[in-house]
């Protein structure tokens, strides 16, 4: 018997009724694979961050309160603050936002409002090649380029700095907000577009006046997902923001971020079960992955919230 | 098995040899592979022995197993060279060498998860109780010299001098300077950036036990110091930034030698002395002349691929120290640290009963009286 | 028609006329931003050529890392590496990946729980795609590296707890220096002491009787009998030789464990992009499956799987693409590593791949291996690029049959 092509063979018996429960049963196993990862995640992020916070040398109050962050840096009396990383986090993901946020809503507005037919076939495979490129090939373009051809001629900034890093960062976001935006804005009805411009509107009145609107919800889930992604980025601030936890807001100078210092600690391979430094590590991965996970989170409510509406 | 880089060997030969072992994880992949690099590789790679393969690839007894060694960054080099030549003789050993840091090399030491650690400093009395408590006895072995050198970038001309006094102002916690004029007036009112070797490094606290013995390093809050394990990192950073000190191994300069620039440090003689093999082997070049060991868990050492490579490294130390650019101590150690290895003399010369470090010249403390006993 | 009311068109007009080029400049100023891209696109492209073209060459491609000697070095352990890593890792993500998305789009259950667990499954799903890659390494670190400390660690001189596909063997030095072994009966004995003859393996892949002397004895002279001779109580000491598929518990810092971790950061991928295949088949096809009394098992192998087939492949290659590219997993799973001695030899062995490597030489304090490190970029791109191009030309070949049908 053949449907499109494809012969299927009927054998509708108890033996086969057998064999799908087996194969049922197969597949529910695989889907407990992605549940058990999030289970052994929040598992042993909890047991191991609790082994750090539980530990004598460690206060959680300065834990959040600190100012500056030593682990791996002084021995004697350790100052332990998450501040400083979460200072290099929210410095190098700002920097970022400011770039890939606008540059990605404006490329999204052009691309689902404007973009002739030949621009799009330009500017689609270069998001796509953009998006495909490792994070690591964008830390080395920082270092090598961004930081000695870009930032040094224009002052004072530091081999290493959180500028640099805040730009590639940048780079590695912009077709992500671009393709989650566009599809927010294509998927505004058609109907609320040409009823604008029958009262008149130019394009760049719709755009504004109706369609972004109309998609904000979409685009804003496009932005918390952007910057769940910049807060986790690893590779591009190993390589180029420098490995000194810092306190302060200038992007001229090194910082280290949450990923930044767990990479340094596995590269120095200090890691040893059972001591503060090691559960260190499980601490900041601890805070980061709440962050990133509570990002993540509300940005799928809203997207889910806002397909929705136009369902 | 990816594929065998033996010079004398055919590539069809490698390839029917692939073939009948099958042991490679993807026989096509690994056959595939042969035919394509091998036929160069034979030809063109200037260094076969290092990638040495032949792991049991034959029925035939040579020496086999494995070496792992870890610790110090700076006795790294030295036991690369040392992995290199060995490798030349025994090319089924197969030795991993990492550099993490002296302390972390004792921790990995303790924790029996290394045969050999190289440290740029001697053990210390916390290390040496974490060893006993975890039940591991290791043999002491100095291996070279090493002069802890400073470095300024190329482009710094106005440093021509630094004395432990300014080096403390410079890097300790409670002086922690901002600017160079701050160090002397008659430098630059520039920022100091400032590269150092991490808490886990044997050369951090070696320098920070001539500058500050109990008041340790200055931290990163000011974004000014960057520190780390990593030697190469610390080399990049002075070599970027005009106003930039750092420190490190004398062999890591050496090798930099054209883009870095060495600071000529005040004896206590009160002469300023430029690192450099006769000035660290002379001892002008103090207080940061300093040697360097390799530990040897006593437990390996009874292993023959371990035995034959500590056998190996000690009658062809010159050679291998004088190649990985630092200097050869005297042959009196060595053959001091031979005898140590045949009767196995096992703790560390350098503490005493009560655990503090003993004073004196390594010629003076390196001798079978100081061992501890246990 | 008063005056007024034709200034006041004219304002209008002139207005309308001001909003037109107001909305124009503003769609020049959206391609001058959208070309920047290109730009961005094209100043990575060349960086990465400028600096790092002139040092790909065979030596580069098939030589391995030497340290301080970027001339000699080469990425042919990081190639393997990566290939090693990448197919342990699709090999198991892609099976449990599609199986999860089948299980989501063509098994929903009737029952109350059972819907739960569905839609907590793929909540899970989209959450855990934004999870940072970091993470999972180090869930990969404690869950396959230490395996929650359950079992001892893997140590110098002490056979592993657990492990498969080793053979171990005592190796001792006869009196003319060569080298003899013999298999060990006891792995957990690591110095043997020779004190009966045995049968033993020479340099030369001989079998020999190995010969005893009493202590008491002179040595002999001859080289031929010191070559198969030594005293009583040699020490002979144990070494392991393993198969590929030798494996120990816990899988420590290996290849095993380096590809099993990225299989689950790419495992989220392939679950939604199979879904996406899965959905786009369509109903008719499944209903006139159904029709004929197929199970619901036949229905998604006989006719749902074959035409999503090539959906699901699309997505999987865009996936393992993202697994080629990671850099930061391995790098907490199996540390920085650059190159081994012995090369990749089985599941337990610690590999460079092509991402760690890049990494590593691009802060390396020696300019030459910060121009290795773009040349070995331009290698993983070259891969990746290939990849992807096997992607679009499925999707193509895909779009076409799905026209004829």
């Amino acid at each position: 018997m053949e449907i499109a092509g494809q012969t299927v063979q009927l054998r509708s018996s108890a033996a086969s009724h057998r064999r799908q429960a087996l194969v049922v049963a197969g597949l529910s196993a695989c889907a407990l694979v992605s549940l058990a990862t999030t289970v052994g995640i929040i598992a042993m992020l909890a047991i191991e961050a609790s082994g750090f916070f539980l530990s004598e040398e460690i206060e959680f109050w300065r834990f959040l309160t600190d100012r500056q962050w030593t682990l791996g840096q002084t021995r004697g009396e350790l100052s332990y603050g998450i501040l400083p990383l979460l200072s290099g986090t929210f410095r190098i993901t700002a920097i970022a936002m400011l770039i890939a946020l606008p540059m990605g809503l404006v490329c999204a507005v052009y691309l689902a409002e404007y973009a002739p037919r030949r621009v799009r076939a330009i500017l689609k495979p270069a998001l796509e090649i953009l998006a495909g490129i490792p994070t690591v090939v964008l830390g080395f373009f920082a270092v090598k380029f961004i930081t000695p051809h870009l930032l040094v001629p224009l002052g004072d900034f530091k081999a290493f700095n959180a500028m640099s890093a805040g730009i590639a960062v940048g780079i590695l976001c912009l077709p992500l907000v671009t393709s989650l935006a566009e599809d927010a804005l294509q998927a505004v009805p058609r109907a609320l577009r040409e009823g604008a411009y029958g009262l008149g509107s130019t394009r760049l009145e719709t755009t504004i006046r109706v369609v972004l609107p109309a998609g904000l919800s979409g685009i804003i889930a496009a932005f918390l997902l952007a910057i769940a992604r910049a807060v986790g980025e690893t590779m591009v601030v190993a390589l180029a923001a420098g490995s000194t936890p810092t306190l302060t807001l200038d992007p001229r100078g090194p910082s280290q971020t949450m990923t930044g210092y767990i990479v340094e600690t596995f590269k120095s391979e200090s890691v040893v079960p059972g001591t503060v430094g090691y559960f260190s590590i499980y601490a900041v991965a601890a805070v980061l992955f709440v962050l990133t996970f509570g990002i993540t989170l509300i940005g799928q409510v809203i997207r889910r919230r806002f397909r929705e509406e136009y369902q | 098995m990816v594929c065998h880089p033996v010079p004398d060997t055919s590539t069809e030969y490698q390839i029917i040899q692939a073939m009948s072992q099958l042991k490679s994880p993807f026989p096509v992949i690994a056959v595939l592979t042969s035919l394509i690099l091998a036929g160069c590789d034979a030809t063109t790679n200037p260094n076969p022995s290092t990638t040495g393969g032949g792991k049991g690839s034959s029925g035939a007894a040579n020496l086999e197993g494995s070496i792992s060694i870890e610790g110090s960054s700076t006795v790294e080099p030295i036991s690369l060279k040392a992995k290199e030549m060995f490798n030349d003789q025994y090319p089924a050993v197969n030795i991993s060498v990492s550099g993490q840091g002296t302390g972390n090399g004792f921790t990995a030491l303790a924790r029996k998860e290394c045969d050999i650690s190289d440290a740029s400093r001697s053990i210390k009395a916390s290390e040496l109780e974490t060893c006993r408590a975890a039940g591991v006895q290791f043999i002491e072995l100095p291996v070279a010299w090493d002069g802890l050198t400073v470095v300024v970038n190329k482009e710094n001309n106005f440093v021509k001098q630094l004395t432990v006094e300014q080096l403390a102002k410079i890097f300790r916690k409670d002086m922690a300077v901002k600017t160079w004029k701050e160090v002397d007036p008659a430098w630059p009112a520039e920022k100091i950036t400032i590269y150092a070797p991490g808490v886990a490094s044997g050369t951090h606290d070696y320098f920070m036990e001539v500058v500050g013995k109990d008041v340790g390093m200055r931290a990163g809050e000011d974004g000014q110091i960057t520190m780390s394990e990593d030697d190469k990192l610390l080399v990049t950073g002075v070599r970027q930034e005009k106003y930039a000190i750092g420190f490190f191994g004398y062999s890591y300069f050496e090798a930099n030698r054209k883009e870095l620039k060495a600071v000529p440090i005040v004896n206590p003689d009160g002469e300023a002395v430029t690192p450099g093999l006769e000035s660290i082997e002379s001892g002008k070049y103090a207080p940061f002349s300093r040697p360097l060991f390799i530990y040897i868990n006593l437990e390996s050492y009874q292993r023959a691929e371990i035995r034959e490579f500590v056998d190996f490294y000690l009658n062809n130390i010159s050679e291998i120290v004088t190649e990985s650019r630092y200097v050869p101590l005297p042959a009196e150690i060595y053959q001091r640290g031979r005898d140590h290895l045949d009767k196995e003399l096992t703790g560390t010369h350098f503490l005493d009963e009560k655990g503090d470090h003993r004073s004196g010249t390594l010629i003076e403390t390196y001798t079978e009286d100081n061992l501890s006993k246990k | 028609m008063n005056h007024e009311d034709v200034g006041e068109l004219l304002s209008r007009r002139r207005s309308e006329a001001r909003r037109k080029r107001l909305s124009e400049v503003f769609a020049q100023v959206c391609l001058v931003v959208c070309s920047l891209v290109i730009v961005i696109l094209i100043t990575l492209l060349a960086t990465v050529v400028v600096e790092g073209g002139g040092w790909l060459d065979w030596n580069f491609l098939t030589g391995v890392h030497h340290e301080e000697q970027p001339e000699a070095s080469g990425i042919r352990q990081a190639l393997f590496g990566s290939l090693v890593v990448s197919v342990i890792c699709g090999l198991v993500a892609l099976p449990v990946g599609i199986g999860t998305a089948i299980f989501l789009e063509e098994f929903r259950p009737r029952h109350r729980a059972l819907r739960g667990f569905h839609g907590l499954v793929q909540l899970n799903i989209t959450n855990l795609a934004g999870v940072p890659s970091i993470v999972y390494g180090i869930l990969g670190l404690t869950a396959f590296v230490y395996m929650f400390s359950f079992l001892p660690r893997i140590e110098a001189n002490k056979p592993p707890t657990a492990e498969f596909g080793a053979q171990y063997w005592y190796q001792a030095k006869t009196l003319g220096g060569e080298w003899v072994n013999f298999p060990a009966a006891d792995r957990f004995q690591t110095i043997y002491r020779i004190n009966r003859p045995v049968t033993a393996t020479t340099v030369t892949g001989e079998q020999i009787k190995l010969n005893v002397l009493p202590r008491s004895a002179s040595s002999p002279s001859d080289p031929e009998v010191r070559k198969r001779t030594v005293f009583e109580g040699a020490s002979a000491s144990i070494f392991r030789r393993n198969r590929w598929w030798h494996i120990h518990l816990p899988f420590s810092k290996s290849v095993l464990s380096a590809g099993l971790t990225l299989a689950l950061v790419i495992l989220p991928i392939i679950i939604i992009a199979s879904q996406e295949a899965i959905r786009a088949v369509p109903g008719s096809l499944r209903e006139a499956a159904f029709g004929m009394g197929a199970t619901r098992w036949q229905v998604v192998r006989g006719t749902v799987l074959p035409s999503a087939i090539p959906g699901i492949m699309t997505g999987a290659i865009l996936a393992m693409s993202r697994a080629v590219g990671e850099a930061a997993p391995v790098l907490a799973v199996m540390g920085g590593v650059l190159g081994t001695t012995t090369g990749l030899s089985g599941l337990m062995d610690k590999s460079p791949v092509l991402p760690v490597t890049i990494y590593r030489w691009a802060l390396d304090e020696n300019e030459g291996f910060e121009h290795l490190s773009a040349a070995a970029i331009i290698v993983l791109l070259v891969f990746l690029l290939v990849m992807n191009s096997a992607a679009i030309y499925i999707r193509n070949r895909y779009e076409k049959r799905q026209v004829r049908v």
